[in-house]
């Protein structure tokens, strides 16, 4: 009898230690067993994309011999890639034809229909004839200047300069021959806002300038004069916009004048109509999983799009399905 | 010829522990100085190893906690289509409560210039849920991030914050650089 109830007070005693470990462990905030975050913010919902609207596949990968790429761009059948001091020019088989030693880093670039090559560096230009041969220079520009993208168009070379939020105009011989701001006397154009180091622009084949207006998620046409002409202007947290700080980063167009955008943040490449339509997406955010940077982005004549991925260092060709 | 003196035991015992208490006094005096001098370290949160997982809000022995949203100004562009408080479907652009993440509502801005306006977190009402930290860091530059502010901190042993951080952001800094204010210095560690 004295037996029975001593077993049954172990018994007991042993359950309600079961039960306390049960409990405590349920409660505790040990790794693995934290209650979910109060204040969570679930980003991850503006990073799925219908896959329906991805409607272009991945075909190739490209590793660089370089440390630092920096601009991509494409023409005539060539691939001219800007990276450390030097720039890179490689034939569509992917033999690389020349490379040619700049003073400073170049971090833009722009070829004419000839061939002719523009490098931006920081605060000066430099111009190439299609050997890679140097034939002008522009003057060093103040200090405070910061040259992030080039385009060439008829006789004029524009340079996009995010420091001072405006567009420099050279000649062919890398002369200056005029500045805008994109102020167009409209209250809701009060000239160009760029937030931070992302100001680009470039040609598309109707030959029209077309130029970022990052911080209010716009591309905007201007004459050569720097005249706004037309806009496109989408802000959205979706897929059917831009969001946030300076986005579009880049953009290049399709040879039927689509555009190509890439952006920061939610890292994502997608194809736009030129009514400013959202029509596909050439690559998700996942395709730039743990990325940190926007792609640069060039597209080849038959439509492929070459992505220079900066944090995997690698071009990636994305070919439409 | 004189006869070399000869110590007594007594003496000995009472030299020794002279000389125990002269060399105690000295090591005392010693520590105390360097104690003293000695560089003072505090708690500081990595804003690039950050994850904004919430839990500077809920684990701080201060509540409110401890840990502020801050801003950068020298990254901020200033600009009026802020995509760092905005919530996604904001009805307007400005920071009424309705339209921020922030759930105190904490973020104020100034005008500058159109379209210009200047950023700031009120002190008092952050809680320091880092969920406007997230907001700029996918649409934004990540010019918001999170500090331990010191004039608030007690300074614990051993922070709860940091025992309970998932990337281990938080560590002790040396109180004379007490703060890793973004633009200041860089995810390597080394000033910018």
């Amino acid at each position: 009898m004295k037996n029975k109830r001593a077993i049954i007070t172990i018994v007991l005693v042993a359950t309600a230690a079961i039960v306390a470990v049960i409990v405590a462990e349920h409660v505790s905030t040990l790794p693995g067993r934290r209650p979910a975050n109060p204040f969570a913010y679930d980003v991850d919902a503006f990073r799925s994309v219908d896959p329906e609207m991805v409607r272009w596949q991945e075909v190739r990968q490209v590793g660089l011999d370089t440390d630092n790429p920096k601009a991509i761009t494409y023409a005539d059948g060539k691939i001219y890639l800007a990276a450390d001091n030097e720039l890179q020019v490689i034939g569509s088989d992917w033999v690389r034809l020349f490379r040619r030693a700049f003073p400073a880093e170049p971090a833009s670039l722009a070829v004419d229909g000839e061939g002719w090559i523009v490098a931006g560096m920081t605060n000066h230009l430099i111009m190439l004839d299609n050997k890679g041969d140097k034939v002008a220079e522009s003057e060093l520009l103040p200090e405070e200047t910061s040259i992030t993208s080039v385009a060439i168009l008829d006789d004029n070379v524009y340079a996009a300069d995010a420091a001072g939020r405006r567009i420099l105009v050279f000649n062919r011989d890398l002369e200056r021959t005029g500045v805008f701001r994109g102020e167009s006397g409209v209250s809701e154009f009060h000239g160009f806002i760029v937030p931070g180091g992302h100001f680009s622009l470039a040609v598309n084949p109707e030959q029209e300038l077309w130029i970022t207006n990052p911080g209010i998620h716009s591309l905007q046409n201007y004459t050569a004069s720097g005249r706004l002409r037309s806009y496109i202007q989408r802000t959205s947290f979706g897929i059917d916009g831009f969001s946030g700080c300076c986005n579009p980063v880049h953009f290049t167009f399709l040879p039927d004048g689509r555009f190509v955008t890439s952006e920061k943040g939610i890292i994502r490449i997608k194809v736009m109509r030129e009514s400013g339509e959202t029509e596909s997406v050439v690559a998700p955010p996942e395709a730039f999983a743990g990325g940190t940077r926007a792609p640069a982005v060039a597209a080849d004549d038959d439509g492929n799009v070459l992505v220079l991925d900066f944090d995997r260092n690698m071009i990636r060709i994305f070919e439409p399905i | 010829m004189e006869r070399k003196k000869t110590k007594s035991r007594r003496e000995f015992i009472i030299s020794s522990m002279r000389f125990g208490m002269v060399l105690s006094l000295g090591g005392v005096g010693g520590l105390a100085f360097r104690n003293s001098t000695k560089e003072q370290w505090v708690w500081q949160i990595d804003p690039f190893k950050c994850s904004w997982c919430g839990r500077c809000a809920t684990h701080c022995v201060l509540n409110p906690s401890a840990v502020k949203c801050v801003h950068a100004y020298e990254l901020c562009g200033y600009c009026d289509l802020c995509g760092g408080y905005l919530i996604p479907g904001h009805s307007a652009r400005s920071t009424a409560a309705e339209n921020q993440l922030c759930p105190t509502a904490a973020i104020e801005r100034k005008f500058i210039e159109e379209p210009y306006y200047e950023y700031k977190i009120n002190e008092d009402l952050c809680i320091g849920c880092a969920k406007c930290a997230e907001g700029c860091s996918a649409f934004g530059n990540g010019s918001l991030h999170l500090q331990v502010m010191h004039h608030l901190c007690v300074n614990c042993n051993e922070c709860a914050i940091a025992r309970a951080c998932p990337s281990d952001a938080i560590s002790r800094v040396k109180a004379s650089g007490p703060y890793l204010m973004k633009g200041d210095f860089t995810s390597d560690g080394g000033e910018t």
